[in-house]
């Protein structure tokens, strides 16, 4: 099959290794992957979502009509821009007078939107298109005798009606399978579904509050499990998650919090076999535990 | 406190969905949400209350909206369909329209360069990781044009067009 990748601002500018990583794997998978030339921001929820409809839609639609020009559905990893762009197609696909407006629009640009793209996150392609028999065949190397931990991204869950893709949103699955698919121990803790508090403007607004939240989630972690790593699939989550370690322990003058971070895409390069300097080198939380034990 | 003043129909500018006046005021839109711990605390119930009774100034004044990390979490448990996440978007949409200094700044980065920050320009890093060139929208000045012909046309745009202009 073959999908466009929305790739998003802060993967490509910020961790392209975890672009690198997506690029590598999904080809070796069977998903060709499609560029969309001249996408923009999403639009961020804190960008236009947050001024008025017809700026917000028309990003939306502006970015969704690069690939229904192609002809190809949309696969995407951060959370954010999955949501974005899932609930902006919802809005455009079940109200005739928002969709004629857009296309007012987007006509003064040449072009149109017929609302015939489906936007998918890399996790559910992963899990229901390749599926986690082909993984385990492809992969020359194994996580065993390692222990993850999963982070899902809040995005792809919630609200499940429009963006959710789990059997059950409350006891999502998808990651964990995944996980285990490359040979890894995957822990349950109490805190599993909290939000990483890292998107939006909480962590900026009240950043003693937001640390201290979660704090909360990475000590559960760490007396809970015996976590060698953190597994997210989404590029919010993930640097989210790896910076605020180091603050914390220089914060606390320790050096509890060193649970390296990993996209999921990241762990299946590995595990392929590809280059560690080119699928996962970009990180604060130091990988080597992990990367040498392949 | 006086409710002499409040717009009663307040509602139906900033977000027009009967499911809001549904709302049971039950909380369960707080928990779990991460901004309900900031300080000041988002306490989306209370909200969607002020917006029932329409008291605007306080709306006005209130930064809470802008905490939300857009997870979503309330909008999945609300069990009246208040769709709470929308009516943050919806409070903050307002507050934009009625007083400019709440716009945010990163739709003026949007407008001039397709992206909130700079995509494209690490060209270094990018090629020893392997990868491509990209061609991102920054790099199609015509293709730029038309975008910000497109937004010049929505009310945020052409309403601050100050904003916007290449100084
Ligand atoms: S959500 Fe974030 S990463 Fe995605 S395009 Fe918008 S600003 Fe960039
Ligand atoms: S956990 Fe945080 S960064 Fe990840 S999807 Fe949820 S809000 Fe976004
Ligand atoms: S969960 Fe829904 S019904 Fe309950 S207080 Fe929040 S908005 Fe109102
Ligand atoms: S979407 Fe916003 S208001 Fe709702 S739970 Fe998440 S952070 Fe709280």
């Amino acid at each position: 099959m073959e999908l466009c990748l929305f790739l998003g601002c802060n993967t490509p500018a910020i961790r392209p290794d975890v672009e690198r990583a997506i690029r590598a794997t999904m080809p070796e998978l069977g998903v060709d992957l499609a560029e969309v030339e001249g996408y923009v921001c999403c639009p961020a929820f804190g960008s236009f979502p947050s001024t008025d409809d017809d700026s917000h839609l028309a990003s939306s639609g502006w970015n969704l009509s690069i690939a229904e020009a192609k002809g190809l559905d949309i696969m995407v990893q951060c959370g954010s821009c999955y949501s974005s762009l899932r609930m902006g197609l919802d809005h455009l696909a079940h109200d005739d007078l928002k969709l004629a407006r857009v296309n007012e629009l987007l006509e003064l640009t040449g072009r149109k939107l017929e609302c015939k793209t489906a936007v998918r996150h890399v996790s559910e392609i992963l899990y229901n298109e390749v599926g986690v028999e082909k993984i385990s065949r492809t992969i020359k190397k194994s996580l065993e005798g390692l222990h993850g931990v999963i982070q899902y991204p809040c995005h792809t869950l919630f609200p499940s009606e429009i963006v959710g893709f789990e059997e059950s949103p409350r006891q999502p699955k998808a990651l964990r399978v995944l996980t285990e698919a490359l040979g890894a121990t995957v822990e349950s803790y109490s805190r599993e579904l909290q939000c990483c508090g890292g998107a939006g403007g909480f962590s900026s607004s009240s950043p003693a509050e937001a640390t201290a939240f979660t704090k909360t989630k990475l000590d559960a972690i760490i007396e809970e499990t015996k976590a060698d790593f953190i597994v997210v699939s989404c590029i919010t989550c993930l640097m989210y998650l790896d910076n605020i370690q180091k603050k914390l322990n220089e914060a606390e003058n320790t050096d509890k919090y060193n649970i390296p971070v990993f996209d999921y895409n990241q762990l299946l390069a590995l595990c392929m076999g590809f280059d560690p300097k080119q699928v996962a080198s970009i990180c604060t939380i130091p990988r080597n535990l992990v990367i040498d034990r392949l | 406190m006086d409710f002499s003043e409040s717009d009663k129909d307040l509602w139906k500018q900033i977000y027009n969905t009967k499911d809001l006046l549904y709302c049971l005021n039950c909380s369960t839109c707080l928990s779990g949400c991460p901004a309900s711990h900031g300080d000041p605390p988002l306490l989306v119930r209370n909200l969607a209350r002020m917006v029932v009774f329409g008291l605007e100034d306080d709306l006005l004044d209130d930064d809470t909206p802008w905490a939300c990390v857009s997870c979503s979490r309330c909008e999945e448990m609300c069990p009246m369909d208040v769709k709470p996440f929308e009516m943050i978007l919806a409070i903050r949409k307002w507050q934009s329209a009625n007083d400019e200094t709440r716009v945010p700044p990163s739709i003026v980065e949007i407008y001039k360069r397709g992206y909130t920050q700079s995509v494209g320009t690490n060209t270094k890093l990018r090629k020893s990781l392997g990868l491509p060139e990209l061609q991102t929208i920054t790099k199609m000045p015509q293709m730029l044009k038309l975008y910000q012909q497109m937004l010049m046309k929505t009310p945020v745009v052409s309403e601050n067009d100050y904003m916007f202009n290449e100084e």
